[in-house]
Order: structure tokens, then sequence, then C-alpha cells
């Protein structure tokens, strides 16, 4: 009877949380990091590992990519520490990946192999096991290659690619694999010939690189980058050759999430990259930078209920920074933009999405690609890569995970790991992991 | 009715007024539902099989409650408290149903299923409480309660399906003493899972869509109204 009693009470709180809306609830979450798929069973807690898909580098160690392990649980004794690193023998161009909604596996994708190698990450999170690997992929989706990102949804992944089988340019897809591993669709980004109904047809470019959803308002947006020929491709001799540098990506598409229908093309010059939705329930927009254009752009719904994007600030020297990737506070205020061209990491106050200010910078290395963010904004981790053939050379090549504090107004370094001293590789994408798993 | 009963009834009429199946856009799902038959919902893989026991203890298999009819099946345990999973699944649920009471296409060609993951706790006698709600609309599509004999019986529906469910490290957790991902599966006449919901997708007008693009794919019903 007494339990009975409990759940009448616990009802009666369901039923004013039912008020709050779920939104909201996703969004009070206190743990995780911010840039995280909003389907994803989150961390309860602070993140105790550091997962980072790291790309092999011939004759570093076995040279092959692996799934590198940082302890990053407070009071650990290997606190900043590599605690396991899982081989998986060969390259791939190793460089993002992502959870299964319930958090049980992580996916790894490789650009060049189109390989997506499964890790159970739930029997022990700090040692994952490489369970499976998806190496039909092109045939499987129908020529997409390149995968790239993997996006928790409801017992199954979208993972946005970059290229296509064919003629290895940016035309590509978007594909969807059930959590078991199973080809289940495959989403061609519109093109000017094949527009499938889309409005701004005429900028319609068919690339692919990010793929997130903002479930409240029914919405994916895509962002666009290059194919395998330029991103397999060493940077310098690309940045001179001027037909392959008209194959880059310079469209943002809006979809209709539910029925993945692409509604809407942005033209969006100068390749955008991560997208970055708003988690307050109220902030119908989403972040993006572009990489060649050194500009935060918005993509945001107006007051008729339409969307649109504009460009909203210059990130740094209008000449290029490379932008890559950003990362937007859990209050949607302060958003961390890394910038591989120099090093740094700028600071923007993005309160007024529409007039974005930067407020701080620094230099966290030689060459600078990923940031991950922990929820309570305290916590801000670092990577070095790009990809195999556009990392810097010689004493620039620096391959680093550097973790800081920041205190609101600067950041502060806690550990810094040479991941070419420990003999991994370049590190690329950052996840984190813990053993306190909630729904 | 005992009390857990008027609590869940309580929260699922709540779940009722909030969300209604056929209401319009809210602060949570700020979109127009699509219409019916104007996409398509592709195979994720089939829905699995397995020993079940009915609200009256009579042993089933479960693909009798997955094939015939277009199914939403929802895992579930009584003693969950989370606003954002069990009781608002049910709660979706309730109004699938009482839509389907309105409309005698949806009555029937669809089917409702609510299946414990708890069989210690959620004996049939319990889930005949539940079922008990739903009998009050003879007219609306069946809704069965189901639960398993043992742990043995559930794990390998729970494995296939993809319904993750662990033992919280602290079991007087107000949530309740189970942490699970909240999961629907939206199951086409054949046997085939169709679509996946959770927390942010599972808005009644989109399985309401969702199931009437099923109907008429199937074309077992050309009275559906497209809504």
């Amino acid at each position: 009877m007494r339990h009975c009693i409990r759940e009448k009470l616990v009802a009666g709180a369901c039923i004013v949380s039912m008020g709050i809306g779920l939104a909201t609830l996703i969004s009070n979450a206190r743990a995780d990091e911010t840039c995280s798929s909003p389907y994803l069973a989150r961390i309860e807690g602070q993140e105790e590992f550091v997962y980072v898909w790291t790309l092999g580098v011939e004759g570093l160690g076995d040279g092959s990519d692996k799934l590198v392990v940082v302890d990053v649980k407070p009071g650990s004794p290997h606190y900043g520490e590599v605690i396991h690193s899982v081989s998986v023998s060969g390259r791939n161009e190793a460089h993002h990946g992502g959870f299964t909604d319930d958090r049980r596996q992580l996916w790894l994708s490789g650009l060049e192999s189109s390989k997506i190698l499964i890790f159970d990450v739930h029997t022990d999170p700090a040692h994952p096991k490489h369970i499976k690997t998806i190496d039909n992929f092109e045939k499987a989706s129908g020529g997409a290659i390149g995968p790239h990102g993997v996006y928790a949804l409801p017992g199954r992944v979208l993972i946005p690619c970059l290229s296509n089988a064919k003629d290895k340019t940016g035309r590509t897809a978007i594909v969807e694999y059930s959590n078991e591993g199973k080809y289940i669709a495959t989403h061609w980004l519109p093109t000017k010939a094949e527009p499938r109904g889309v409005e701004g047809a005429e900028f319609a470019d068919g690339y692919g690189y990010d793929a997130r959803v903002l479930p409240r308002k029914n919405v994916l947006l895509t962002t666009s980058f290059t194919g395998w020929k330029n991103y397999m491709r060493d940077f310098s001799s690309l940045a001179g050759d001027a037909e392959a540098m008209k194959q880059m990506g310079s469209t943002m598409v809006i979809w209709n999430f539910h029925t993945r229908t692409p509604k809407k093309v942005f033209q969006v010059p100068g390749v955008p990259l991560e997208v970055r939705w708003a988690w307050d329930p109220e902030h119908n927009y989403a972040f993006t930078a572009t990489a060649l254009g050194s500009k935060l752009w918005l993509c945001y719904e107006d007051k008729k209920g339409n969307w649109q994007a504009e460009s909203v600030a210059q990130i740094g020297d209008p000449a290029g920074v490379l932008p890559a990737d950003i990362s937007l506070s859990a209050d949607d205020k302060t958003l961390f933009v890394d910038c591989f061209g120099d090093g740094k990491c700028r600071v923007f106050d993005v309160s007024d999405p529409h007039h974005p200010r930067q407020t701080y910078e620094k230099k966290v290395g030689r060459q600078l690609n990923m940031v991950s963010q922990s929820w309570d904004g305290k916590r801000l981790y670092f990577t070095s890569s790009l990809l195999e053939h556009w990392d810097k050379s010689g004493a620039d090549n620096e391959q680093f995970l550097r973790a800081y504090a920041w205190n609101g107004k600067s950041l502060e370094p806690k550990f810094d790991l040479d991941f070419t001293a420990l003999k991994l590789g370049r590190p690329h994408h950052m996840l984190f992991g813990s053993t306190n798993i909630g729904n | 009715m005992k009390p857990y009963l008027t609590a869940i009834a309580f929260v699922v009429g709540v779940a009722t007024s909030i969300f209604g199946a056929e209401a319009s856009r809210s602060a949570e799902y700020d979109y127009d539902a699509p219409e019916p038959g104007t996409y398509t919902l592709p195979i994720i893989k089939p829905a699995a099989d397995g020993n079940v026991l009915d609200s009256t203890g009579t042993p089933l298999l479960l693909r009798d409650l997955t094939h015939g009819r277009v199914t939403v099946m929802s895992f579930i345990y009584t003693r969950c408290a989370s606003a954002v999973a069990c009781p608002y699944a049910t709660g979706v649920l309730r109004q699938l149903h009482e839509s389907s009471a309105e409309d005698p296409a949806l009555a029937k060609g669809l089917r409702l299923v609510s299946m414990s993951f708890d069989p210690s706790t959620d004996t049939p006698r319990r889930m005949a409480e539940y079922a008990a709600l739903a009998d009050r609309q003879p007219s609306a599509a069946p809704w069965k309660f189901i639960t398993t004999r043992s742990q043995a019986d559930l794990q390998p529906i729970l494995e296939a399906f993809g319904q993750t469910v662990d033992k919280r490290k602290n079991p007087s957790n107000p949530l309740g003493p189970l942490n699970h991902v909240l999961r629907v599966y939206l199951i086409d006449r054949d046997g085939n899972i169709r679509n996946i919901y959770s927390s942010g997708t599972l808005d009644p007008r989109l399985v309401l869509a969702d199931v009437r693009t099923l109907l008429l794919e199937a074309g077992v019903s050309k009275q559906i109204t497209r809504k």
C-alpha cells in the first residue's frame, strides 16, 4: 500500500511535469555534452571518459585507427590519462561518430573506407569492445560513400555522408540504419536536376556534411562540405586547383524531419559545417560556421513561421581562419568557435543570435579542430586533426587532446595529451562516456 | 479502484487533455502533422515473436498481436513514474484508442498493445486492471495489456525489439526502480516495424498520421479521413 500511495503522489508530480513540457525536461538535464542528439540517453552527473576517434599514422605505433579512452572522472588517480585504446587494424580516415539512442553502442565512421565500426560502450564503458563492422555501406546505401556523423534517433541512426561512389564529388545522401546495424533507407540531397519540389532549388548542390534535428519543430537541418576526391587530396594541391575548389559545399537544407522531405535550400557560400541547434524551448534557431567563408550563419524561423538563413558575424581575419567545429553552451549564450588556420578558439556572446559578438580568444595549438563542451559549460576538450591530407606539416602538425576549464571569462588548461608522443595518431571527434547513464 | 489505478487514470486523463491525437500543434510539438499517405515509412525490422500472457493469464504468441492489423505497441512497467516515459506513452495510446472509437475504419484496422517489461510486478491480474480502462470503449480498436510468465520469456523479446531496461542503482528512485529508454513501435499488418517513437517524437498526431498512412498503403480502408 505504501508504494501505491507513493505512486499516486509521484503521478501528481508527473502531471505538473507534463505541463512543463518534454523539451524543457530534456533541456534541464544537467550533464553530458551540449552538442549531441536530443534523442540520446543522457549522462547523469559529470562525464567520466572522453572517447577519441583517432586516425592512424603510418609508422606511428601500429599505424591503425584507434578508439582512445581518456579518463576524466573527477578524483580518479588516472585523471587526464589514456586508460585504454582499441586498434581497428587499418586506416579508414577516422573522423566522426555517435552513440545509439540508448547509448549502448558507439558507431565510428571512416571517410575513406566507408566502413562503420561499432563498439559496445555499455558492458564496460572504460573498455569499449569492437563488436561489429559495417563494410558494405556503399552497396547497401545505393552508392553513398564517406559516412560522416552518426546521429541518434529512436531505435536507429542517421548517417549524413560526404560523397558518392559514382563520381566522388560532394553529391551525397543521408542514410539510416537500425541500432542493430541493418540498412533502412537512403535520402539523397536535392539537386538542381532532382529538386524534389524544394524551394530554392536553383541553389541545390546536393552536398552534405552534418544533419541535426529540432524535434519541437519537426525540422532537420543539413550542411555541405565536399566530396571524396577533394577531402582525400593534399590540401595545398587542392587549394591551387581552381576547378576542384569550385566543388565545395555552399548550401544548407531544411527538411520536414518526419517525412524526410527537403523543404528549402539556402545559399550559404564557403562550406557550412557543424549544426548547433539552440536548446531553449523558445529558441527556434541553429548556428553553423563556414570553413572557407569564415562566417557565422544563423538558420532561424521568422515571425511568419518561415525558415531563413543569414550571415550574422565574421570569424577572425576576413582573409580566413578556417573555422572548423563550434560548440553552443546549454544556455544558448556562448558559442565556442575552433579555428584550424590559426589554432585559436574564439568565444562569441550569442545572447542575441542575430548579432553575435566576440568576447575572447585563446590560442590552443598550432592547429585546432574539434571542441566538446560539458553541459555545465565548465569543461572544454579540444583536439587537433582535421583530415589526414589537410593537417599541417612539420612542427605545425601538433596532435593533441587538450582539456581546459572555462570560468566564464577565460580558458585555463587542465591537462594536455600529446597523441604523437603517445604513438596514437591524429585525434579527431570526441564523445563523452560514463558508467551513469539515465534515460 | 486501486490507488495506483486512480493515479494512472488521472495521469492518462491529463495526458489526454494535453496531447489530443486530433489536436492542433502544441509547445512540445509545434508543427503541422503530415498528411497521411503523402510519405513512406521504410521497414526497420521484423517485430519479434515470443511467449506472452494476456490480462486473463492466457498464453499467447506475440505474433498474434502484431499481425493482421496496424499495431502500436508500447513497452511499459506500471511502477514507472517518469513523466516522459510510461505514463506518457500510455496516455498517447489512450488518445489513439479514443480516436478509434470515433473512426470505424481506425477501429477496424488498428490494434494497441501495452506490454510490461516488469513481469514480477506486472502480473496478468495487474494488467487486467489496466485493461479495464480500455474496456470502457467497446467500439474502439482493441487494446491489449500483456505481460510474460518470466524474465526468461521476456528477455529475448526485449532484445529483438531493442528495448533496453536496467535496474537503477537506487531502487528507491522516485522515477521508479527501472531505467529504460521510452520506446513505442509502429508495426504494419505483416508484422514489420515501420517506425519507433520516443520522447520528442511520440506526438499523437504523428502516430495517427503514420497509422493512417499504413492503412492507406495496405488499402484496408478507403473511408479513412485525411486529417
